[in-house]
């Protein structure tokens, strides 16, 4: 079994070259390569809305490191088969932040003090 | 004269024994007892109070004789207003210390003094000062591993809290004041956070003597889980009567009053809806996505574990890659490492929140998700334990010999480390953990009794490293166990024979 190395790009959903690159999984090389040449034109130029991309875990910060790894991961046939498999089943990317959890247990802030404990 | 003195002091101090006896018994009953207990507490003490005063007014006439007689009567009573109204919230923990030491009588009345210390402690050079009242009392106890506790309540660090105050229950000395005082602060503390099944096993194992206040915050958890015995509206209310700091406890009696049925009281789980996505590495990616954004838990590990090895065992998963390998002119043998890398990278997201939620391996699981994460549970928290009972049993040789309450906290980590392993690895972990924990655990509860003189914390060692060894069925180390444990234990509280 091979581990992902600590420095390959993960494949999975919240790095995966898609989602980072904001492209749809059938893209072709040449879409790929013009995408990221624009979001690193973006970067560079601190557009706010290349800052930001879209996961299903939702939003996740964009960095030019990030769109190269991304291109780098998408050029190997096999790595971009492994990131496919991924982005194509996935849920669709959010945009916004996740809802708020369910709420656990009540947490009566304070109780133990008015109990005559502190803090 | 003499003679009216005699017919206020006799009364005066059979009322204390009385009022001594409902306290203990009261500490043991956890029925309408207490209640009855308590309620004749207080009315001896109000009768003590009316004894004294009367005491007083007698023996005014004998000029200045009568303030130390005065005092006689009265300072024990007023002692523990002092303590309880002024020292505790003021923050005096020098006052506390002092009046709880007179307010005690017995064998070993600075221990329930220095819990008191300990819970008055408002900033950090009272803490400086309860912590060098504790370590000049040697070997450690129930009531130096209390004040530890309270201590870091204190500092707010309310985990360390909770593990030191719950560890005195392995203790064998028992002062049942400290120990009203650990299970009152627990009791609050679980109130707090609102965590009732925690004051509903405390209470159905009578794990802490309880007071007023703990068996009130018991009766409401028992109401919001709607457990077996829960007491009626009539009986709270009586609980609420009898303890203190009713105003704060009346609106959570009301709550629990008015409160349904907590999903703890109907073991339910939710219901899992079906999954509206059609393929099974569309299931898996879904499923996989539940366990990462929410909460870890056993259900959604192995729902996730589930769909991946089906997944990707699904020859409809091995034919949609080899079609898009073919597309993108990927060289031979790429479906295969797809698969490997793909498994490899679920394996090492899915442990590691599993691993920081303290979750184990599902059951069953044998593809190649399944299989993976099993072994890399075990074996990665094999090693850990292995490493941490090995660094363990070396603190005996270091040269700087660490204080007692430190060899204590080391011990309290390993066992809640072991347990959480033993818990998520299932027994066939604990049979491989034991050799180690009991090798190094014999050795350091040997040095701790014979080198160190710290009876009571080799004794607990000894006694858990037995249960353990009964669980797992290790006849040599049960042998030695039963030997170690059968010693009588020397305590503040004379020896205590297991």
């Amino acid at each position: 079994m091979t581990a992902a190395t600590p420095t390959a790009p993960s494949t999975s959903l919240a790095d995966n070259p898609f989602f980072v690159l904001g492209i749809a999984t059938d893209a072709s090389r040449i879409e790929v390569e013009r995408e990221a040449q624009k979001l690193l034109g973006m970067l560079e130029l601190g557009f706010a809305d290349a800052a930001i991309y879209a996961t299903p875990l939702g939003p996740r910060a964009r960095t030019a490191e990030g769109v190269r790894a991304a291109v780098a991961a998408l050029r190997d046939p096999q790595r971009r088969l492994v990131a496919e498999l991924w982005a194509r089943h996935a849920p669709p990317p959010r945009h916004a932040a996740a809802p708020p959890r369910e709420p656990g247990p009540a947490v009566r802030a304070g109780l133990r003090r008015a109990l005559g404990w502190r803090p | 004269m003499p003679l009216v003195l005699y017919a206020i002091a006799v009364p005066y101090l059979v009322l204390q024994r009385v009022r001594q006896a409902a306290v203990a018994a009261r500490r043991a009953n956890r029925t309408w007892r207490h209640l009855a207990w308590s309620a004749l507490a207080g009315v001896v003490h109000a009768a003590m109070l009316a004894g004294a005063a009367t005491l007083v007014v007698v023996v005014w006439q004998l000029g200045w004789l009568a303030a130390p007689m005065a005092a006689v009567a009265i300072a024990p009573l007023a002692t523990e207003w002092v303590l309880r109204f002024i020292a505790v919230p003021a923050g005096l923990h020098r006052l506390a210390y002092h009046a709880a030491r007179f307010t005690r009588s017995g064998a070993d009345p600075r221990a329930f003094a220095l819990c008191m210390a300990a819970r008055a402690a408002g900033d950090l050079t009272a803490v400086a000062w309860v912590e060098a009242q504790r370590d000049t009392r040697t070997p450690l106890g129930d009531a130096e591993i209390a004040a530890t506790g309270l201590v870091a309540a204190t500092r707010g660090d309310a985990k360390t809290a909770r593990a030191m105050l719950r560890s005195i229950a392995m203790i064998v000395e028992n002062h049942p004041a400290v120990r009203e005082l650990a299970g009152e602060w627990l009791a609050c503390d679980a109130a707090e956070r609102g965590a009732w099944g925690e004051l509903v096993d405390d209470a159905a194992h009578h794990r802490w003597p309880a007071t007023p206040l703990t068996y009130l915050l018991e009766g409401i958890a028992a109401r919001h889980l709607e457990a077996a015995g829960a007491p009626g509206p009539y009986e709270l209310w009586a609980r609420w009567a009898l303890a203190p700091r009713r105003r704060a406890t009346r609106r959570l009696v009301a709550e629990a009053l008015a409160a349904p049925a907590g999903p703890a009281a109907t073991g339910a789980a939710a219901p899992v809806e079906a999954s509206p996505i059609a393929t099974a590495l569309g299931r898996a990616v879904a499923a996989h996505l539940a366990f990462e954004s929410q909460p870890a838990v056993a259900r959604d590990l192995a729902l996730a574990v589930q769909a991946w090895d089906a997944a990707l065992g699904d020859p409809a998963t091995r034919s949609w890659l080899a079609q898009r390998a073919l597309e993108l002119d990927a060289p031979a043998g790429t479906v295969e490492r797809a698969v490997t890398d793909v498994a490899g990278a679920v394996t090492d997201e899915l442990a590691r929140r599993a691993e920081a939620a303290q979750l184990g391996a599902p059951p069953g699981g044998d593809g190649l998700v399944g299989a993976a994460l099993s072994r890399r549970l075990r074996h990665g928290r094999l090693d850990a334990l292995e490493a941490a009972f090995a660094r363990w049993g070396e603190r005996r040789l270091d040269q700087v010999p660490h204080p007692a309450i430190d060899e204590w906290r080391e011990f309290v980590a390993l066992r809640a480390a072991y347990l959480a392993a033993a818990t998520a690895g299932g027994l066939e972990l604990r049979r491989l953990a034991f050799p180690r924990a009991f090798t190094n655990g014999s050795n350091v509860a040997a040095w701790l009794w014979n080198k160190r003189q710290e009876y009571a914390l080799s004794h607990a060692i000894s006694r858990w490293l037995l249960a353990e060894a009964i669980l797992v069925g290790d006849s040599e180390a049960i042998e030695l166990g039963h030997r170690n444990c059968a010693l009588a234990v020397p305590t503040r509280l004379g020896h205590i024979q297991p």
